[in-house]
């Protein structure tokens, strides 16, 4: 083990854009309805669109087994790729979101 | 035809998919302005991640599926677009879901 060097700047990545949004923005994003069901939309394509570049049989993407836990689920989808998909989705709905609240 | 376009053909189909959302409501690319604000900052902080993961050997692209072509340092034109075309899905898809469940609340 070398250390996990895509699962814990995933982690940290998805703990700053919650933290951005609770501390700093508080746009109401996580209480919107529309956010989630929007996020479990964007799950549903991230699982065929992931799993693609992914695929362990012809990679686009790949990965150093030691730099990951090394769960890959759905198909062969690293856990850490759910969460790096978060963080991004996630931190540009907040910056959409704070343009709405300045107007 | 060669399998170096099939990241970019990924992409293409992303934007091509969610391209009839724009309907709905406001819509995302009628809002240049905010669209721009909202996806290059968290693009900029992505592809500075990529970076770094890419010269730790993190991560690496399969030469047989990329374009070749590269941002500096060493990261993929696919991936710098990775991180404009997701979230543009992304937020196609949060201003149809928003526009759709406005509708059905006033009702």
């Amino acid at each position: 083990m070398t250390g996990l060097g895509y699962t814990v700047p995933a982690l940290v990545a998805v703990v700053i854009v919650c933290a951005m949004e609770l501390a700093l923005l508080r746009t109401g994003l996580f209480r919107r309805p529309a956010y989630w069901l929007s996020m479990l939309i964007v799950l549903g394509f991230q699982i065929p669109v992931d799993g693609w570049l992914t695929k362990l049989s012809s990679p686009v993407v790949i990965y150093d087994h030691r730099q990951i836990t090394g769960l890959r689920f759905p198909f062969d989808i690293p856990v850490e790729d759910f969460l790096f998909g978060f963080a991004l989705v996630t931190a540009v709905l907040l910056l959409w979101e704070r343009q709405r609240a300045r107007r | 035809m060669s399998d170096r376009w099939q990241y970019l053909l990924v992409l293409a189909a992303c934007l091509v998919i969610t391209a009839p959302l724009e309907m709905f409501g406001p819509g995302v690319y009628r809002q240049g302005r905010r669209l721009i604000k909202s996806i290059l900052p968290v693009a900029l902080v992505f592809l500075i991640w990529d970076e770094i993961a890419v010269a730790a050997h993190v991560w690496s692209y399969n030469d047989a599926y990329i374009s070749g072509l590269s941002v500096p340092v060493r990261v993929p034109i696919e991936e710098v677009l990775f991180f404009l075309v997701i979230p543009v899905c992304g937020l196609l898809t949060y201003n149809a879901v928003s526009t759709i469940l406005g509708r059905v609340k006033r009702r």
